[in-house]
């Protein structure tokens, strides 16, 4: 029976063998990081996936450029707002900018089970977790810290004091690493977890967005009604209130309802330690077990 | 006589250490036991996993690839131990997994490269040995469209594609025909055989069809419900199992004689179109290459010309099925 040639089909030439250099584990982390910071910001992905992270990005940025254009302006000799503060300010775009791009890194691979293509490569499951993890903290600390750079850069050109904007710019970019660190976390087991992308969405919002609302309301209430400690403990329990409470109790120009201070600061950090190693066991034991289906 | 040789030359044995091999390996989830003391070898070239449904072949596979921990026993794949060379198997081994694994939105190109990427080769490398293995699998120009809008074949091409885009040395394909038309089914396994012969690269394939494996493999190992029910090379399976077809020159008239005086001779014959088909030789006659003497003295002495002596593939099934019946 003659077969009509397929399309598609072509054998003519020979298979070639690949001979060159193989990458160790440590470089193809690293491509992986890479490739996953990329498309945190819809690099290397569809141009539709890039509207969103640039678009809040964008939106982020724009009120740092009307302060940097009035402080250059009217030669005002301080900044209208703190660069810890303003990334407060900034808030629901931030929180917004990973709940819709954690999906993208947490969720793809194991909803379309490509994560058994990546398992069954030479980066083990834990790694690859941590991996995911790396690139969606720095894409979020990428977010945060742009505004920050933009702000410093306008207060170096309105001719502010160099010592004293470089201290709390410098403030500001660490403790926006532990917050895209904690956020990362927490929005990245979350879209683990729940693999359809609108519910990882909304679960994402309801951990930073609605968390972040009822604490500060809690808070406000409770140093209104003068219990100050209840004030800074509920700001235990949400990334954006530890933020902020590290940010006051470190004069990183950020207030709080009530002042974070004395034992509250090491419990601080030792929650926000806690709240990010959980998370990445969390994210840990989540990759593991899928390899294993 | 050359219808004898075409026969007895089938073999499929295989030289050099084995690429798997299992001792005792043992996998349950619970109650259930998916392999139970397997212990196998597999050699190079094109090897067939065969099972009905549930039978543990994927199972194996993932147990190979170091992504199951096995209850009990040991396996080792290219001379690396299971149990603490996982990371090294994973490096040389390609994977197809038997259900679908492929974003919708990245075309076949981006995602070939990526995963090339992912097992270990640099940035230009992984682009050309991309470009390379996508023709061989046939994937031309759709290579740079979104997955998502493939064909079942065309999915199962990219997903062949991937398994092999580092120049692995052994390859997993997990029911590579799955959900295939009959004409992919046949370039699919064609594909199959081009790698274990004319790649290079080992390769153990499954499938719940023995016959569809039989025609590309060197080897065939079938499992039942966990247990290992045989493990073969191709042409013994044939010989040893499989009942005989013989046609002689003439009509019917001279089918008749054949079969009737084989079967004074011990030989339990009927006819199946113009051909004589032979059950399996009772255990006197089951001797290596005895049965097929018998044939050849028997028709020498009716002085009928011997136009084919041949097993009886359809056989094979026969044997499948018994053995499943078993579970
Ligand atoms: N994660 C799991 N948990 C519990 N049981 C499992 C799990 N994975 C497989 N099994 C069971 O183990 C047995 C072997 O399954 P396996 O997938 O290896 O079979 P298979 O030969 O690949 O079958 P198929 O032809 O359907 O792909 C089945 O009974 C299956 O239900
Ligand atoms: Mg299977």
């Amino acid at each position: 029976m003659p077969e009509a040639p397929r399309s598609g089909v072509i054998h003519d030439l020979g298979y070639r063998r690949y001979d060159g250099p193989r990458d160790g584990t440590a470089t193809i982390a690293r491509t992986l990081f890479v490739t996953g910071l990329r498309h945190a910001y819809g690099l290397g992905r569809s141009g539709r996936s890039k509207v969103m992270p640039f678009l809040l990005l964008g939106m982020s940025l724009l009120p740092a450029a009307v302060v940097v254009g009035f402080v250059v302006l009217t030669g005002l000799r301080s900044l209208p707002v703190s660069y810890a503060a303003y990334t407060n300010q900034t808030q629901l775009l931030v929180s917004l900018f990973a709940a819709s791009q954690a999906p993208v890194l947490f969720s793809r691979d194991l909803r379309h089970r490509s994560i058994v293509l990546y398992l069954a490569r030479p980066l083990p499951a834990t790694v690859f977790a941590l991996v995911r993890w790396a690139s969606l903290a720095v894409a979020m600390w990428l977010f945060t810290a742009l505004p920050t750079v933009l702000l410093y850069l306008g207060a170096m050109l309105a001719g502010l004091d160099k010592s004293d904007q470089t201290t709390d710019a410098l403030k500001a970019l660490v403790l926006q690493a532990g917050l895209a660190a904690l956020i990362a976390g927490v929005t990245g087991l979350i879209s683990s977890v729940s693999l359809r992308r609108g519910f990882a969405v909304v679960g994402s919002v309801m951990a930073l967005i609605v968390l972040s609302g009822v604490v500060t309301a809690v808070q406000n209430i409770a140093s209104a009604e003068g219990e100050d400690p209840a004030s800074v403990g509920v700001g235990l329990v949400s990334p954006w209130s530890l933020h902020n409470g590290l940010a006051n109790a470190w004069g990183a120009g950020l207030d709080t309802p009530a002042p974070v201070d004395g034992a509250w600061v090491p419990a601080y950090v030792l929650v926000a330690l806690l709240l990010i190693g959980g998370c990445l066991l969390g994210l840990v034991a989540r990759f593991r077990k899928v390899g294993t289906r | 006589m050359a219808a004898t040789a075409s026969v007895t030359t089938v073999t499929g044995e295989h030289t050099g250490p084995p690429v798997i091999a299992t001792a005792g390996l043992t996998k349950h989830y619970g109650t259930v036991h998916a392999l139970t003391d397997l212990t196998v070898d597999v050699g190079a070239g094109v090897t067939g996993l065969v099972g009905a449904n549930g039978a543990g072949k994927s199972t194996l596979i993932k147990i190979l690839l170091g992504l199951l921990e096995p209850t009990a026993g040991h396996a080792t794949v290219l001379g690396h131990d299971i149990d603490h060379g996982g990371q090294e198997i994973r490096r040389v081994v390609g994977y197809m997994p038997e259900h679908d694994c492929l974003p919708p939105d990245v075309s076949a190109s981006d995602f070939v490269v990526h995963m090339a990427r992912m097992s270990g080769l640099g940035a230009s490398a992984a682009r050309e040995r991309s470009a390379d293995v996508l023709r061989h699998v046939g994937l031309d120009e759709e290579r740079y469209r979104p997955m998502g809008g493939y064909s079942t074949g065309m999915k199962q091409r990219a997903k062949l594609a991937q398994a092999l885009a580092h120049d692995p040395q052994l390859v997993f394909l997990d029911e590579p025909t799955n959900g295939l038309d009959p004409a992919a089914r046949t370039d699919m396994l064609r594909l199959v055989q081009r790698i274990g012969s004319d790649f290079g690269i080992a390769v153990l394939v499954t499938s719940h069809l023995l016959g569809e494996l039989e025609q590309v493999s060197d080897h065939v190992i079938v499992l039942d419900g966990g247990h290992l029910l045989r493990s073969s090379a191709t042409g013994d399976f044939l010989q040893r199992t499989g009942s005989l077809l013989v046609e002689v020159v003439g009509t019917e008239t001279e089918r008749d004689l054949l079969g009737e005086a084989l079967a004074r001779r011990g030989l339990t014959c009927r006819p199946r179109g113009a051909m004589v088909a032979i059950d399996p030789p009772p255990p006197e006659l089951a001797a290596e290459g005895v049965a097929h003497d018998l044939i050849r003295d028997v028709a020498a002495e009716l002085g009928l010309g011997l136009m084919r002596l041949q097993p009886d593939r359809r056989h094979l099934e026969d044997v499948f099925l018994e053995g499943g019946a078993r579970a």
